[in-house]
């Protein structure tokens, strides 16, 4: 269902599940554009082990844009006012994980709502988590 | 151990760095594509609303991470998060000034030891003095062990 104005919203609210591109690749491409690529953490698994980390990684804005876009997605004509994203533990590219969203705060007046965020992978092991408000069309 | 209160009391709220930025509008409608994101504003540059995505204003860096003076924490740093907060649309291809404070420093005890949690905050302004948008960078370094 996607979300058109504020009476369309309800307190616990969850927005649909969705699986983000978590694939090396994508995460290879994201890091080119935005300019973190040459280290190998978000490129190759090889490298980002020698450097200590498990594999490579999804970049920490890759994951605040995967929630901007089901944020989008689920309510299109709302306006994303804060976003706040918690890196709790590295999203290893080439692994599935979920995104879940849940509403958790409800401003009728100022027609502004708050989400409860998650990136979860496969073990339910949370690794960001976070908040956003949105403002609302009342009508 | 750190002194928390007094790094709060010393360094909060203190603008150590001015930057200046331009957004370019190709590299900010290919971050939000490579998300997947959908609306036009923000894939578009041609679309009479395009703006900055709001993972590219994450994504700008100032000058210094910390104040000069500020002391060495020791321990490994990591980046704990970001956060954006959005008063209006940001435009691409227009000067942005950005001003970093640190915005809160605190600390949390787990069974590992002490987390030290720096917040900087880049505020970024458009050439007539109008504040557009905020964004936080988490940095947590772990203390080390005395």
């Amino acid at each position: 269902m996607k979300i058109k104005k504020m009476s369309d919203i309800k307190f616990g609210m969850e927005l649909p599940l969705f699986i983000p591109d978590t694939s090396l690749s994508a995460a290879k491409e994201f890091a080119k554009i935005v300019g973190y690529s040459g280290g190998g953490r978000f490129e190759n698994h090889s490298q980002a082990r020698a450097q200590g980390l498990p594999g490579a990684l999804l970049p920490g804005i890759m994951s605040m844009g995967y929630l901007t876009r089901v944020i989008h997605e689920w309510a299109p004509s709302g306006t994303i006012q804060h976003i706040d994203t918690i890196f709790r533990a590295p999203i290893l590219a080439d692994h599935k994980h979920i995104i879940s969203a849940v509403v958790t705060d409800i401003d009728e007046e100022n027609s502004v709502i708050v989400l409860d965020l998650s990136i979860k992978n496969l073990k339910a092991e949370t690794r960001v988590f976070g908040t956003a408000t949105i403002s609302i069309p009342k009508f | 151990m750190v002194d928390v209160e007094k790094l709060r009391s010393d360094y909060l709220n203190l603008e150590f760095d001015r930057k200046g930025f331009v957004i370019n509008a190709e590299n900010s409608a290919a971050v939000a594509r490579a998300y997947g994101e959908t609306r036009l504003e923000f894939v578009d540059p041609f679309d009479s609303n395009f703006q900055a995505c709001l993972p590219i204003l994450a994504s700008l860096v100032s000058g210094r991470q910390l104040p000069i003076d500020f002391p060495s924490l020791g321990g490994i740093s990591m980046d704990g998060g970001k956060a954006v907060t959005s008063i209006e649309p940001v435009r691409c291809g227009i000067e942005l000034t950005g001003k970093t404070h640190l915005n809160d420093i605190y600390a949390k005890s787990g069974r590992t030891g002490r987390m030290i949690f720096l917040v900087s905050r880049i505020e970024l302004y458009n050439a007539s003095g109008k504040h557009l948008a905020s964004a936080d960078s988490r940095q947590v370094i772990r203390e080390n062990p005395e």
